[in-house]
């Protein structure tokens, strides 16, 4: 870290923007990126209760299975779909393609349908694994 | 992140590729153990090449979400907290990175 630092300038918040799907894409991938890193977090807790033994597993697994539970592991499968397909968007940006105004719009839409669809067909088998 | 930023550009991107198919991995087996006995997670869990594979996906994922915070530290925390709230996300991505190893390395021994 070199001094003095330079003063760069903040990025503007959240209601200074108007809403456009590529607008709401992209702070919808930073805020599944957020979620991700809880996500991530519990993760490794539910891996270490794995590893620690089936007391330890007991109130991880039984929270899991809550209702609660159910919603948020919901909720991650959809954020890890989001993040992972707009990224896919990122990664086609990166080649220089894509970034008219009317490919970003269609792919932000897309992006949206796709992981929020995937992530329903996601839960449907997930509760009818559970249900046996 | 001064002076570092096609590496960390780069970094981003690569770990982002080698999460893509740990995700569908990852999806596919959480679905697939939906209501799964503590002793069938446990075996499935402890089989090397799930294992190996969790392992790469929580400590690839930790090294990607440490940069992905970096940035958003970078846009939204002036400059003087910014290192302290840096050095919180460092710590936590090790933090999840260890718990998760320690764990595997637990599971296959």
């Amino acid at each position: 870290m070199a001094s003095p630092a330079p003063q760069r300038p903040l990025s503007p918040h959240l209601q200074i923007w108007r809403w456009t799907p590529t607008m709401a894409a992209s702070i919808t991938h930073r805020a599944t990126g957020v979620a991700l890193y809880s996500g991530t977090i519990v993760l490794a807790v539910w891996t270490a209760s794995v590893a620690l033994g089936a007391d330890a597993f007991r109130p991880v697994g039984a929270l899991l299975s809550s209702p609660i539970g159910v919603v948020a592991l919901a909720g991650y499968a959809w954020a890890l779909l989001f993040h992972a397909f707009n990224g896919l968007r990122h990664l086609y940006w990166d080649q220089g393609r894509g970034l008219d105004v009317k490919s970003a719009r269609a792919t932000a839409v897309a992006v949206f349908a796709a992981s929020l669809g995937l992530a329903a067909v996601l839960l449907a088998a997930g509760l009818m694994n559970r249900a046996g | 992140m001064t002076h570092k930023g096609t590496a960390t550009f780069i970094a981003q991107r690569a770990s982002a590729v080698i999460l893509l198919p740990l995700t569908l991995w990852f999806l596919a087996g959480a679905i697939a153990h939906a209501g799964a006995s503590y002793e069938e997670v446990r075996a499935w869990l402890a089989a090397p090449i799930n294992a190996a594979l969790m392992g790469l996906f929580i400590l690839t994922g930790a090294f990607h979400m440490r940069i992905g915070v970096n940035e958003i530290i970078d846009d939204y925390i002036s400059a003087g907290a910014r290192g302290l709230w840096k050095l919180l996300n460092a710590f936590t991505a090790s933090a999840v990175a260890g718990v998760a190893l320690y764990s595997l390395v637990k599971l296959a021994a």
